[in-house]
């Protein structure tokens, strides 16, 4: 009987972890001058775009790019977004963050702005917009708590959509040498009779794994 | 007198028990209040050739926003921003400038700052936030509007202008109320700092005044 408990309670575990959203995502990708031996000892920085008043590049998403790229090749070396923020403070806030790459050329001018990004040994800068926002969502759960236990009936879905771009600057030539694309969108559902079960669409998962691929072709001698 | 002690401890654990109650119930009906702390980071800026006095009022020390709920069912806003706006303007004005001197009253006829060029003069003239159950966004939001006065040694006018500041941030899982504006309130202040470093010379009064005093640098190095 105990066995038979926990039989069911694995396949229920298991069955929860499979069951998965379907997700449907598009990468565009146009990169030019790629690294030939790879970014070597120079630093990359991965930064999300803040100044639209609608949206923020979500500081997880960039977060998980940096982690795609460096958990498949750690010898990339990518600046903490935060790291760099602080270090060149008052220049990349929403504010003041430069929007095309020749703007580069005028922040290189100053002294202090110059020693700074040398010492960070940045080679590229990869501008990140973009959000996941969710689209539609519709039907109803109720959960009880009765003297005899607890559980849920209903059905719900929702439906989220990524859109993000990265865009890679060169900071010695100080151009433009990429952009990437990615839209995602995924239906997740929540059926209930007595334990929700969700199937979640891993909608920026998705989206953060195909930017990462894109971004660690580009900039690893590896792949 | 055993029993009696009992009875004293008993009553004295009973009375703290009712005061903690009395301090929880009043605090869930009381403001939310949020002091604003934040170290900020060193700025990568050149400093400008110059001797600047900054005076922060009384009043710009201790900035406290207050908004009292409209309504019984709504609890009321303190944020407290003083201590974090002279860590901010502290460490902007440090870098932006050569030599910086605090004063500790405002400049006028009578107490003329002779070792100062001219005098810093910033308020707080506004601060505006905005939480979800307003706006119905995920978006924490926070605006700062500030005087900036520069005078001379003596308190005259050399320019004034305003400035604002906005800062935001995403409702987060598990974060508080108070948590998030105090997030959305450092983003501000940063962003304010940020404004005041770019725009600083070119302010058109500004710009004029930097002029002259790197022409009058320039005189007093060329003099024998």
């Amino acid at each position: 009987m105990k066995t038979s408990t926990l039989t069911q309670a694995i396949c229920l575990t298991a069955l929860i972890g499979v069951l998965q959203g379907c997700v449907t995502a598009k990468v565009d990708e146009m990169t030019y001058n790629p690294p030939e031996a790879g970014v070597g000892a120079s630093s990359v920085v991965l930064l999300g775009r803040r100044h639209a008043s609608n949206y923020d590049t979500e500081r997880d998403f960039v977060q998980c790019v940096r982690n795609h790229i460096q958990g498949k090749d750690n010898t990339i070396e990518i600046v903490e977004e935060s790291q760099f923020l602080d270090a060149l403070y008052p220049w990349f806030e929403p504010r003041t963050a430069p929007m095309h790459p020749g703007a580069i050329r005028e922040l290189l001018a100053q002294p202090a702005v110059a020693s700074k990004i040398q010492s960070l040994d940045t080679q590229y800068m990869i501008w990140i917009d973009g959000n996941t926002e969710r689209t539609d969502a519709s039907g109803s759960m109720t959960c009880g708590v009765g003297p005899t236990g607890a559980g849920c009936f209903g059905f719900g879905t929702w439906s989220d959509e990524s859109n993000y771009e990265a865009v890679i600057w060169d900071f010695s030539n100080q151009a433009e040498v990429g952009r990437i694309n990615t839209t995602t969108s995924g239906q997740s559902y929540m059926p209930a009779v007595v334990v929700p079960i969700p199937i979640i669409a891993p909608v920026k998962g998705t989206a953060c794994d195909g930017i990462g691929e894109q971004l660690l072709q580009f900039l690893s001698a590896k792949y | 007198m055993l029993g009696l002690t009992i009875t004293d401890k008993q009553y004295s654990s009973l009375r703290a028990t009712a005061l903690g109650l009395c301090l929880l119930l009043l605090s869930a009906c009381g403001a939310n209040q949020v002091i604003v702390d934040s170290q900020f980071p060193q700025p990568a800026l050149d400093p400008i050739p110059v001797t600047m006095g900054v005076y922060f009022s009384e009043d710009f020390k201790t900035h406290t926003f207050v908004d009292e709920p409209e309504a019984e069912t709504e609890r009321g806003w303190i944020v407290e921003t003083g201590a974090a706006q002279i860590s901010l303007w502290q460490t902007i004005l440090n870098a932006m400038f050569e030599q910086v001197v605090y004063l500790e009253q405002a400049p006028s006829t009578e107490t003329p700052s002779a070792q100062v060029q001219s005098v810093l003069i910033p308020t707080v003239s506004d601060l505006q936030y905005a939480i979800p159950a307003h706006t119905n966004t995920k978006v924490f939001e926070l605006w700062l509007k500030y005087d900036i006065a520069l005078t001379n040694s003596t308190g005259d006018p050399l320019a004034q202008w305003s400035m604002t500041a906005y800062g935001k941030t995403p409702e987060a899982f598990m974060q508080s109320n108070q948590d998030a504006v105090g997030a959305a309130a450092i983003v501000a202040l940063r962003d304010a700092g940020a404004n005041f470093a770019v725009n600083f010379p070119k302010v058109p009064a500004v710009s004029e005044w930097l002029k002259q005093a790197d022409h009058g640098t320039s005189l007093r190095e060329d003099a024998p």
